[in-house]
């Protein structure tokens, strides 16, 4: 027999029992060809050609899961960032654009649709603005639109001004949508050294540098590690990372199969894998448990940064030989409301918001799906994107920040978002002003890439 | 020897109960799909059948043949699992 029993029950397992999915088949699409000066016309450009190429894309997505029995939980688009296509923008407003978006992505089913973006970190164009202003009101009068700006990179330094404007943007985006606890802005992401293949939302879109239309596979797989944790009892550091260098290979190369197929049925190019582990609030699957089941009392405690790290490297060594091309993020995330076990570490008092960033040092992506209290300062909000910004630019890696002010709510308050967005306690913040720090203006300069210590 | 296989991979997994093998072979043979190796274990109390099938010939699509199996293994009352043998070659094959 090509295959033994038991090999054939720990892939049917991975799934039934260990929660293991394909989180999403995200598919780029290049919509530059759909420039207009009337946002009008070009939104109808957009939703036309949105709809013509990713046609195929929830049809494949379901006969790939009935061929192999493996769930893929998302179907996602991502387009050229909009702020490109603003810039000829008569009227100042990239709206039509989004509710074109929103619009496409009903019609064919899928999930999300990404890239209501702009590219900051040395400046603004006038698309940039026009394409910032909309924001609040995209992502509140559409239901699947994501948005996503960058302000920093490791090349330019991070731009002041648009941390400033982006915490601007976060608190109008959650007053306006209040009745939902501030929901605008689980569909928004502030990056600094934002990358052009991501297939994770609120994140993605697609690079200036792709092609016209690309396939990038995302997966979820956190139960799978953590039940080969409990099988594998205590084992040194050496042998827990080639436990779970393992797992990643196996679970990488289901995506690899899907990512293939899926290019193969749709005429696509198969883009990149992001060799991830996505949490989500089903039981057991979280990174948290994974961080426990390794020796710490409760995630949030003295040696946490050590643990991720290792498990982050670990997830990328494995999957890094299970992937034709890698990409995107690729490592660990650690969202919080989408994390049951976070969430359990925050309310024990284990984890705060100063060892969440110290965590995303290490790991893949930054602070994300972060509650914090309704009444927070833009001026603070707009420190917590600049550190976090910082921590991305000085060790060249992506680094985010999904932060939600939930309207009326104090930190230790529960906030339910929902579906794979999860629920999770309100973080307490810093007390202190960084006012006059983050109202500086202009941008911090680009940090020097020798002498690295 | 023929290259057009498509080797599909069914699991079955349950309570061990006479006429299991006999109700999900005749499915596999009323739906003309040849099946060209098994292996079957009792594990404790639990019925674990394996088979490699070629699905070239078979008489109905794979959604179809997939449902016929999971009607069957609810009069069974055990789990199917029907899945393309390159889901476990990609996992467990270098």
């Amino acid at each position: 027999m090509l295959f033994s029993l038991e090999e054939v029950i720990e892939t049917i397992s991975a799934v039934g029992v260990e929660t293991f999915d394909v989180r999403t088949i995200s598919c780029g699409i290049n919509i530059l060809s759909c420039a207009d000066s009337d946002v009008h016309k070009c939104a109808e450009k957009v939703y036309e050609k949105v709809v013509r190429v990713a046609r195929d894309l929830v049809p494949t997505a379901r006969t790939l899961e009935k061929k192999f029995g493996i769930p893929i939980v998302n179907k996602r688009i991502s387009v050229t960032p909009v702020s490109l296509l603003a810039n000829a923008f008569t009227e100042p407003t990239a709206v039509p654009i989004a509710a074109a978006m929103d619009k496409a992505a009903k019609e064919l089913g899928v999930d999300y649709i990404a890239g209501f973006g702009a590219l900051v970190q040395k400046g603004f164009t006038r698309g940039d603005q026009i394409l910032i202003n909309s924001i609040p009101d995209a992502l509140c009068t559409t239901d699947r639109v994501c948005s996503s700006v960058n302000i920093g990179s490791s090349q330019a330094g991070i731009n002041m001004d648009g941390v400033y404007r982006m915490a601007e943007i976060v608190k109008e985006a959650a007053e306006r949508s209040r009745d939902t606890n501030g929901l605008a802005c689980a569909k928004l992401v502030v990056f600094c050294n934002a990358v052009e293949d991501n297939p994770f939302i609120a994140g993605s879109f697609l690079g200036v540098g792709e092609a016209e239309a690309i396939l990038n596979v995302g997966l979820s797989g956190p139960g799978v590690v953590r039940a080969a944790l409990e099988r594998a009892g205590n084992l040194s550091f050496g042998e827990l990372s080639e436990l779970i260098k393992k797992v990643s290979f196996k679970i990488t190369r289901t995506g690899e199969l899907i990512g293939r197929e899926a290019s193969r049925i749709m005429g696509i190019p198969f883009g990149i894998i992001d060799l991830s582990l996505a949490p989500t609030p089903a039981k057991g699957d979280s990174i948290s448990d994974i961080l426990e089941l390794m020796g710490l009392e409760r995630t949030g405690c003295h040696g946490t940064t050590a643990a991720l790290a290792m498990l982050n490297d670990a997830v990328k060594k494995g999957g890094m030989m299970a992937a034709t091309y890698a990409g995107g993020l690729s490592g660990a995330f650690i969202p919080v409301t989408e994390d049951d076990g976070m969430c359990r570490a925050i309310v024990d008092g284990a984890l705060n918001i100063q060892k969440l960033e110290a965590m995303t040092c290490v790991c893949s992506v930054g602070l994300d799906m972060v509650a914090i209290p309704g009444d927070t300062s833009i001026d603070v909000i707009a420190g917590i994107i600049a550190d976090e910004a910082a921590i991305g630019m000085i060790n060249h890696k992506t680094t985010a920040c999904r932060l939600i002010p939930v309207p009326g709510m104090k930190a230790g308050d529960i906030v339910d978002f929902g579906g794979l967005l999860g629920k999770g306690p309100v973080m307490e913040v810093g007390r202190f002003s960084p006012s006059v720090f983050v109202r500086r203006g202009g941008r911090i300069p680009a940090p020097v890439h020798s002498m690295k210590n | 020897m023929n290259n057009n296989k498509e080797q599909v991979v069914i699991t079955v997994l349950g309570a061990n109960n006479p006429g299991i093998l006999a109700g999900i072979t005749r499915t596999i043979a009323d739906s003309n799909v040849n099946v060209e190796d098994v292996s079957q274990k009792i594990m404790q109390d639990l019925f674990a059948l394996m088979m490699m099938t070629d699905f070239s010939s078979a008489n109905c699509s794979f959604e179809e043949f997939q449902n016929r199996m999971q009607a069957m293994a609810d009069q069974l009352r055990v789990k199917v699992f029907i899945q393309h043998e390159d889901v476990f070659r990609y996992q467990h094959r270098l």
